[in-house]
């Protein structure tokens, strides 16, 4: 099992050399900008900034498609059926079906913002930076230290434990395991498997506190200056929040009125 | 059972934030209690990763199958660090294989966490009265598994219909959540079943485990 996803973060881009810390900070602003928008008009301006985004980024377009090739199945049965189901405007049947202005709209703003969120969120979280990077500037921007500890400590053991249950598994399949259906045996057998996995979990960290003591675990305050902002840091971070403050207030003042958009 | 981003408005994913981080502030709080509070951590970050990667394993229902999600277990084991590590599960499972979100990561966070919070109070329940036997550890397992999903999807039924922006009529919105509701119960009841199986099986094999951290 293994988990890798940011083996694109050491190329080099304007937003791969990007301060973290204003990363994170440009990132959150840039995402609820873009879940602000509700008129349809703005979805063309979003997508063209998410474009610009991944384009100056230099990522190739097969990263961000892992994410985007199987949307959510929420997204999709919201996709699919909205359409049909929500509206009174028809525009179209087949049979007992019948398509709805309102419904589909609703559908497409969904699955824009969704597509505009995920892209810009991976890109600049995992695309441009390593995840424990970006984790260390949410620590340099205040995520109390429990929290840190338990996400890095969380990070460093998930490919080992996913390697564990990736040979429990085999072993449980050379030894005859079978599930093709639902059983009380087959539940216990699942449960016993999970119950291993969260003993060797929990025997190992022992060890692991053991050796964090022994290496001044608890002893050192937060680093200090492990970040410096250049000038060019600040730069970026004012332009993409010209550009979510010009986005809000766009939808703000175009009242996101679907029927004068129609008309 | 994750709310992806795109379709809650922004009123309700930053509620979903003030809410998570009001909720983790208490956990913390309660975490810093403790006569060492660090002492703990290694422990609940590893078993959050062991329960990142159980959530993986398909169990099969035929013609589909389903994927744990064990906050109630998690709750049971984890005590006040089961809303931290929930928090940290969520976020490394939107950016890593995009179930639920970022925007949505403190709505996902209440839907997931607050149950789990429950949970433990649920288990904790079994050392009332008599001695504590596996039979009653498996009772109590099992209600903290299945209350704990029954109200994650409760919660996310709720908010998902009521945020769509569309209007939905009335009876296609009924009919949604009975759906929904009846679709999710043989997750809820093999949730609680493997929530039992699991403490009774840790109660033989490491039963410190099931003192809550």
């Amino acid at each position: 099992m293994k988990l890798a996803i940011d083996e694109y973060a050491s190329l080099n881009s304007p937003f791969h050399r990007w301060d973290p810390r204003y990363k994170l900070v440009g990132l959150i602003i840039l995402i609820f900008a873009f879940s602000f928008i509700r008129d349809l008009r703005l979805l063309l301006a979003m997508v063209l900034v998410t474009a610009a985004i991944y384009i100056i980024s230099g990522l190739p377009a097969r990263f961000i498609l892992r994410w985007l090739r199987f949307p959510s199945f929420i997204i999709l049965v919201i996709v699919l059926t909205l359409p049909f189901l929500s509206g009174e405007q028809v525009i179209a049947s087949l049979g007992p079906l019948a398509l709805r202005q309102e419904g589909l709209l609703a559908a497409l703003l969904i699955a824009v913002r969704f597509a505009c969120i995920v892209t810009v969120g991976i890109t600049l979280l995992v695309g441009t930076t390593h995840l424990l990077n970006s984790i260390k500037a949410m620590r340099a921007l205040g995520l109390p230290l429990i929290m840190a500890d338990m996400a890095l400590l969380t990070f460093r053991y998930l490919n080992e434990l996913g390697q564990d249950l990736s040979l429990m598994l085999t072993s449980m399949r050379l030894r005859g395991f079978r599930q093709r259906s639902l059983s009380p045996a087959g539940l216990r057998t699942f449960a016993w498997l999970s119950g291993s996995l969260l003993v060797r979990s929990y025997e190992r960290s022992e060890w692991v506190y053991r050796a964090m003591i022994l290496r001044g675990y608890g002893q050192s305050s937060r680093p200090q200056g492990e970040y410096q902002a250049r000038p060019r840091d600040a730069l970026i971070l004012g332009a993409i929040v010209l550009t979510a403050a010009a986005l809000v207030a766009g939808d703000v003042l175009l009242g996101h009125n679907i029927a004068a958009i129609l008309q | 059972m994750h709310i992806p981003d795109g379709i809650l408005p922004i009123q309700v994913t930053a509620a979903g934030y003030a809410a998570t981080a009001a909720v983790t502030w208490y956990s913390l709080r309660k975490i810093k209690q403790k006569e060492d509070p660090r002492q703990d951590i290694p422990k609940a970050s590893l078993m959050t990763a062991a329960f990142f990667v159980v959530s993986l394993i398909h169990i099969p229902i035929p013609p589909t199958s389903v994927h744990l999600v064990l906050n109630g277990l998690m709750g049971a084991l984890l005590g006040y660090y089961a809303f931290p590590a929930i928090l940290i599960g969520l976020f490394f499972q939107a950016v890593m294989f995009g179930h639920g979100g970022l925007t949505t990561l403190g709505v996902n966070a209440i839907i997931m966490g607050l149950p789990a919070i429950i949970a433990t109070y649920i288990f904790r329940l079994r050392k009332i009265g008599n001695q504590e036997s596996p039979r009653k550890n498996g009772v109590f397992g099992f209600l903290s598994g299945f209350v704990a999903i029954g109200l994650s999807v409760a919660m996310f039924v709720a908010i998902l219909l009521t945020s769509l922006p569309a209007d939905l009529n009335a009876v296609v919105e009924q009919a949604a959540i009975f759906a929904l509701a009846i679709a999710h119960l043989p997750l809820m009841l093999i949730e609680g079943v493997i929530t039992a199986f699991l403490v009774v099986f840790l109660r033989r094999v490491r039963p410190t485990m099931l003192d809550s951290l």
